[in-house]
């Protein structure tokens, strides 16, 4: 009896964890995992800057709209690729679509710090022909969010 | 008039001399049939009646070939490569009417047999001089120039669905031969098809030109014969028996094809030859996937790859830099599989041609086989550039690349 109840217990358990496992897998990514983000960002700015007082989605769409042309001639700017607005679906070079970049369209997206260290690592390059700054990366996923 | 002998050599010399000794049934039938097809002795003459010559299977025949061989000779000579499908079928249907018709020469009616063709180089001959003569008699079944003409017809088909299966299994890797043909004996088989197609096509002139002979100059209904099946007769006549070859032989005679189909599709079942389906892996499908479409592995060669590979980070024009264990692993992906372990057309004639620039999009053969497409459709919505093989390739995932699967889009830019 006693082994049972134990046995319902801990199946019970298992349910719940592989459904949140599973939730965690199509669900679009948490306003947590973003607030995480951000914060490493902000920690970065910090010991560049000590005083750094926080990041600006205007300064982040002014980037988004920038057109450096400092990097590869194929990329001028952010909009080459993913149009002015960033509620569109943007096109590849190679005639790929690219999800919407503002939050609201494409909920799935900045949940992965991993992935947004890849595309800024390359991206920044392509387009500035640099990395891109703790600010400037705060600053464009600010201005994202908000929109 | 007897043929002068220059004209009976160039006759000797066009004669498919393996057909001789078919007919083995002397003059003597022919001569009984006396076919009436003179309108004014109609009148004079009567008891005339009409006799069944071309039973229904074999009508039935002549008629899905007319309509068969149009199909298949509109979308080879005409359509554009997107039709090899309606091509492709139309071909399987002519290789199932030919092996009825093999099966019906030999099981069918009397006159459908091909031992009662009037065949012999004499008869062949003298019914040539006839012709030039103007004095043509009919005939109850086949005439002789006309016997002749249905075994080039015959053998010609047989040849253009062999060619064609051929090329349909090295080229596209499709068919029942798709399991045992190399693309090199492919694309050599489709030279053979070109002009086995062009020479049927020139004996149906032949044909329809005979006919046109037979109906204005002889006066000879055989149109009409080959709609409704009888010619008129007089006179005394010998009807062999199982002159209609029905119900066993139209059995048989089905049969054949049936045993043709069936097996067929087993053998087009088969694993292609030089094409195996890739698990393309999750990495790939997603690290190169985000921008383009995950090109398959048979496009480019080892060393292209390699090369693709070392310059990730000005990958045409961008920073696609990857992590060292990722690129690893896609690496060793891309090389296990690369043009060299395939033996598509697309990677014989794109992936084993490596380019200065990496891109495929610089071989000849690609190049050859895009100059028509407008540089609008590359713009287009949906397209977007010349390396988005998905747009139009709807098989481009799987690194076949068939002319059936593709599709270039219209609609608007």
């Amino acid at each position: 009896m006693n082994l049972s109840k134990g046995l319902l217990a801990r199946s019970m358990v298992a349910v719940a964890v592989v459904a949140c496992l599973a939730v965690q897998f199509v669900h679009p990514a948490s306003a947590n995992q973003r607030q995480q983000i951000i914060e490493k960002i902000t920690s970065e700015a910090k010991t560049l800057d000590q005083n750094f007082p926080g990041f600006s989605a205007d300064r982040g769409k002014a980037l988004f709209l920038s057109r450096p042309a400092t990097g590869k001639p194929d990329t001028p700017s952010c909009t080459s690729c993913h149009t002015s607005n960033p509620s569109n679906v943007g096109e590849t070079r190679a005639g790929k679509e690219i999800a919407p970049m503002a939050l609201s369209k494409s909920p799935e997206r900045y949940g992965d710090l991993e992935k947004i260290e890849k595309w800024f690592r390359r991206n920044c390059n392509s387009v500035l022909g640099r990395a891109c700054t703790p600010v400037e990366q705060g600053d464009f996923l600010t201005f994202m969010f908000s929109q | 008039m007897r043929p002068i002998p220059a004209f009976r050599l160039i006759v000797a010399m066009g004669y498919p001399w393996f057909v001789v000794g078919i007919e083995t049934k002397p003059a003597d039938i022919i001569m009984d049939y006396r076919l009436h097809s003179d309108p004014d002795r109609l009148a004079v003459e009567p008891p005339v009646k009409e006799t069944l010559i071309w039973d229904l299977p074999l009508r039935l025949f002549h008629w899905s070939m007319v309509c068969v061989v149009t199909v298949a000779a509109l979308t080879g000579f005409f359509a554009p490569v997107g039709w090899l499908d309606v091509h492709t079928v139309a071909g399987y249907a002519l290789s199932s009417l030919l092996a009825f018709r093999l099966a019906w020469g030999f099981f069918g009616g009397h006159f459908s047999k091909f031992k009662t063709f009037p065949l012999s180089r004499d008869r062949v001959i003298k019914h040539l001089g006839q012709i030039i003569a103007r004095k043509s008699p009919a005939h109850i079944g086949h005439n002789p120039t006309g016997a002749l003409m249905i075994v080039v017809l015959l053998l010609g088909l047989i040849a253009v669905v062999l060619t064609g299966l051929v090329t349909l299994g090295g080229q596209e890797k499709l068919g029942p031969l798709a399991f045992i043909t190399s693309y090199k004996i492919g694309h050599f088989s489709k030279e053979l098809h070109e002009m086995a197609a062009f020479a049927v096509v020139g004996a149906i002139f032949i044909h329809l030109f005979g006919v046109f002979v037979e109906t204005r100059v002889f006066k000879h209904r055989v149109i009409q014969a080959m709609v409704t099946g009888k010619k008129v007769t007089v006179g005394k006549f010998l009807i062999p028996k199982h002159r209609n070859g029905a119900p066993r032989g139209v059995i048989l005679s089905l049969l054949v094809p049936a045993v043709l189909i069936a097996g067929g599709t087993v053998l087009a079942n088969k694993t292609p030859a030089g094409w195996k389906l890739l698990e393309i892996p999750a990495v790939y499908a997603s690290e190169c996937g985000d921008c383009h479409s995950a090109y398959h592995p048979s496009l480019r060669s080892a060393g292209a790859w390699q090369a693709v590979m070392a310059g990730l980070p000005d990958h045409f024009g961008e920073d696609a830099s990857l992590g060292q264990k990722t690129a690893g692993r896609i690496s060793a992906f891309l090389q296990a599989n690369s043009a060299t372990t395939f033996d598509t057309k697309v990677a014989r004639r794109v992936g084993r041609n490596d380019t200065k620039s990496l891109r495929m999009t610089d071989t000849p053969f690609w190049k050859k086989r895009h100059d028509e497409i407008d540089d609008a459709v590359f713009r287009m919505r949906g397209v977007g550039s010349k390396v988005n093989c998905n747009a139009c390739h709807k098989d481009a995932m799987s690194g076949r690349f068939g002319d059936a699967n593709i599709h270039v889009p219209t609609g608007d830019k």
